[in-house]
């Protein structure tokens, strides 16, 4: 089986665009939450969110598209700057184009026409052009890129929730390793960061309602943890045979080498209380890698920050790193870049480039008293050094899906 | 069209169809030659694509085919069809008293979301301003008290596979795709490969789509997705796919064998070859027609004895199976 390389990674997050921008941030701990400004959120619950800041720089085509909903444009820039890493001009045959992605923009104003609810004016304005589409299918950056750069063999578009990042780079290293391509353009991209985003979460319970922390207050593993918070962005990676990639005299980021994936079959909205899903996806990870849990020198946790999840995950880890969990640390990047939620697993495999290609594990700067159960070694106030070979990084998805995955150091 | 040696065989088919509420009754019908029912819906009517007709379903009760309703509110009506056509898989294979949960794989298509129209209203209603403009401010304060805080679920993509998998208990590998043909092609693709390299004893692989949605057809119709004199349909189909020495092992009865399974990009017309007597289902479409063609191979295959289906969708993913009779 072939080895398999990360050849190229290109990242919009709101800590920052371009993968230099997202991991100085990441090492100094900056948050990249604050008050939502993509909509007037005054009279809602939860306030806060991690937005993208910068302007992307994009096609007309695609900004048309991104002005009605942001996430497509995420996914474009972090395409073309991956593409570039790795210098691949055009997709075409041997190649495989696999975005994660969760949930189509719904724009609630689009369904008012003269002062009410009135979906067959709605329609008859969408149909005549004078408004833009009732739908925003979740392949339309697949399609665009396809559209811009050429056909893949395979352009698929994943919905496994906030493990489809996770997923769709699993996919790619699967492929690769097996022989059935030679290049992988994976990753994911989100944005919830709308109304009936922010609004159903809201009704879901799942974000905090803590508006006064502030840029602090997504607290992954925290005793006063209590809700996630949103945030929006896309990482895309592109994935080649290890050995061919170094005989082009491409720089090799890091080496994918474990996939696992599982599902909890237990609740929509809640993990195993057993975190046997989230469990049995890092050892089907660590398996798949050949390797044992001592050769783990970090984990990137999923680490959303709420109470279930954190403690359930913690408690996971515990099991799977059994005798060995006290020297293993662990990173939580959702406290500074949010929840990207399909596209979370993704930009956190570029969150685990940094100990990997710079040495340098990411702080969790929120976490001030480690919560009960949640017990791990935590990475806290500033990044810690790094000189392992193997990272792990989990994805645990809306719906009970898991992903989990085994990156090595190359150099 | 490789994915290892092993011999991946089905022996669960369950369905949903515009021709019938089971798998038996939508072969029969399809091997009959009958055409779906189709009505217009209410929600066109007095527009420009009131002349669109989308097939009818026949009626079942969701309820007492899987069981009881305990997860039914938090279902969209694709994720209903995609659960009742699981549960008849399952069931016809005995996957859950044979095979560990870890080592069965789910592997499904979605298509695109559709929240209710019904669901949708109340929240905008309570949210336009005396200017009759719809008001985040409002929204906030009125619109999100007047909405079903299930409705998250009833609206993210991967729900519908994700409650297969909890009420089939499923906890193995797994991808959902959405929201094309092309897409539930390569979780088909996905779930014979995972059978056929051992990743998993067993796979349930599937889709379900609700394509006969006002929203949806507005969609459709302004992508030029449906063509003049096509109707969408809603549908579901899932197959239980293992390995031929574990059926024979547990002497389970085979549908069919899979010799064969492939995808490639097309740039020619997309072709459904279900859409003239169904509908159109788009996502549900490649599991239907996969279901259809496992269900009775020998009574469409040529002379090498291997039925050969295609189908190519409006993502331009060309999808061929090849299906063999049981000896």
């Amino acid at each position: 089986m072939r080895r398999v390389g990360i050849t190229g990674f290109g990242v919009v997050s709101p800590i920052g665009t371009g993968r230099d921008a997202f991991w100085r941030a990441l090492q100094e701990g900056q948050s990249g939450i604050d008050r939502i400004t993509r909509f007037d959120c005054s009279t809602f619950d939860v306030q806060l969110a991690g937005e993208v800041k910068e302007p992307l720089d994009l096609p007309e085509e695609v900004a048309r598209v991104a002005a009605e909903d942001p996430k497509v444009g995420f996914a474009y820039a972090a395409c073309i700057e991956a593409l570039a890493q790795a210098g691949i001009r055009r997709l075409g045959p041997g190649m495989i184009l696999h975005l994660g992605v969760s949930l189509e923009i719904f724009h609630l104003e689009k369904a008012v026409c003269n002062g009410k609810p009135d979906f067959k004016t709605i329609a008859e304005r969408s149909l005549s052009g004078k408004e833009g589409p009732l739908q925003i299918p979740l392949d339309t950056a697949t399609a665009l890129i396809c559209g811009a750069f050429g056909r893949p063999d395979q352009a698929l578009t994943n919905c496994s929730a906030c493990a489809a990042g996770a997923q769709a780079i699993g996919h790619g290293f699967r492929n690769i390793r097996a022989g059935l391509c030679d290049v992988a353009i994976c990753g994911g991209f989100d944005s919830m960061i709308n109304p009936l985003g922010v609004g159903g979460f809201q009704l879901l319970g799942a974000l905090t309602t803590d508006n006064a922390r502030g840029s602090g207050a997504c607290r992954p593993f925290d005793a006063a943890r209590n809700g996630t918070v949103l945030g929006e962005g896309a990482a895309v990676f592109v994935l080649e045979p290890l050995e061919r990639a170094v005989a082009d005299g491409k720089q090799v980021l890091a080496e994918v080498c474990g996939y696992g994936s599982t599902l909890d079959a237990y609740s929509l909205s809640a993990p195993d209380p057993d975190g046997d899903g989230a469990a049995r996806s890092m050892m089907a990870a660590l398996d798949d890698a050949g390797i044992s849990p001592d050769a783990i020198a970090h984990i990137n946790a999923h680490g959303t920050g709420t109470r279930l999840n954190d403690e359930i995950e913690a408690a996971a880890i515990r099991r799977v790193f059994a005798g060995m969990w006290e020297r293993i640390p662990v990173s939580a990047t959702k406290s500074v870049t949010g929840h990207l939620i399909a596209a979370a697993g993704a930009v956190e495999v570029g969150a685990c480039l940094l100990p990997l290609v710079r040495g340098l594990m990411p702080p969790n700067p929120s976490l001030e008293k480690v919560g009960q159960g949640c017990e791990l070694a935590h990475v806290t106030g500033k990044a810690a050094p790094f000189d392992g070979e193997y990272v792990l990084t989990n994805s645990f998805g809306f719906g009970g899906q898991n992903a989990t995955l085994v990156l090595r150091r190359t150099h | 069209m490789a994915a290892g040696n092993a011999d991946v065989v089905v022996t669960g088919i369950g369905m949903v169809t515009s021709l019938g509420a089971t798998a038996s009754a939508s072969g029969e019908a399809w091997r009959a030659g009958r055409i779906a029912q189709r009505r217009p819906l209410a929600e066109l009517a007095g527009t420009s694509l009131e002349q669109i007709e989308v097939a009818t379903l026949p009626e079942f009760d969701a309820a007492e085919r899987l069981g009881g309703r305990r997860m039914i509110k938090y279902m969209s009506d694709a994720a209903v069809l995609g659960c009742v056509a699981a549960r008849e898989a399952c069931e016809d294979a005995d996957l859950k008293q044979r095979f560990r949960p870890e080592r069965v794989g789910l592997f499904a298509g979605t298509g695109l979301a559709a929240a209710s129209v019904k669901e949708v209203l109340p929240m905008v209603r309570e949210s336009i301003d005396e200017n009759g403009r719809f008001s985040c401010q409002l929204f906030g304060k009125r619109g999100l008290a007047v909405t079903n805080p299930l409705l998250s679920f009833k609206i993210l993509a991967n729900m519908p596979p994700c409650i297969v998998s909890m009420i089939e208990n499923i906890k193995g590998p797994n991808y959902i795709f959405t929201p094309w043909e092309g897409q539930t092609a390569a979780a088909l693709f996905e779930a014979w490969r995972a059978v056929a390299t051992g990743e998993v004893d067993c796979a349930l692989a599937g889709a379900a789509d609700n394509a006969a949605h006002a929203a949806t057809v507005v969609y459709l119709k302004q992508a030029g997705f449906l063509s003049d004199g096509e109707y969408p349909s809603a549908g579901a189909a899932y197959l239980v796919m293992e390995r031929a020495e574990t059926a024979r092992r547990d002497s389970r009865p085979i549908h069919a064998h899979i010799t064969g399974m492939g995808l490639r990009p097309s740039d020619g017309p997309t072709f459904d070859p279900l859409a003239s007597r169904m509908g159109r289902s788009y996502a549900a479409a490649p599991a239907i027609l996969l279901a259809l063609a496992c269900q009775a191979p020998d009574e469409f295959s040529d002379h090498t004895g291997i039925l050969s289906v295609k189908i190519c969708g409006v993502d331009h993913q060309e999808f061929r199976a090849e299906v063999r009779g049981s000896e």
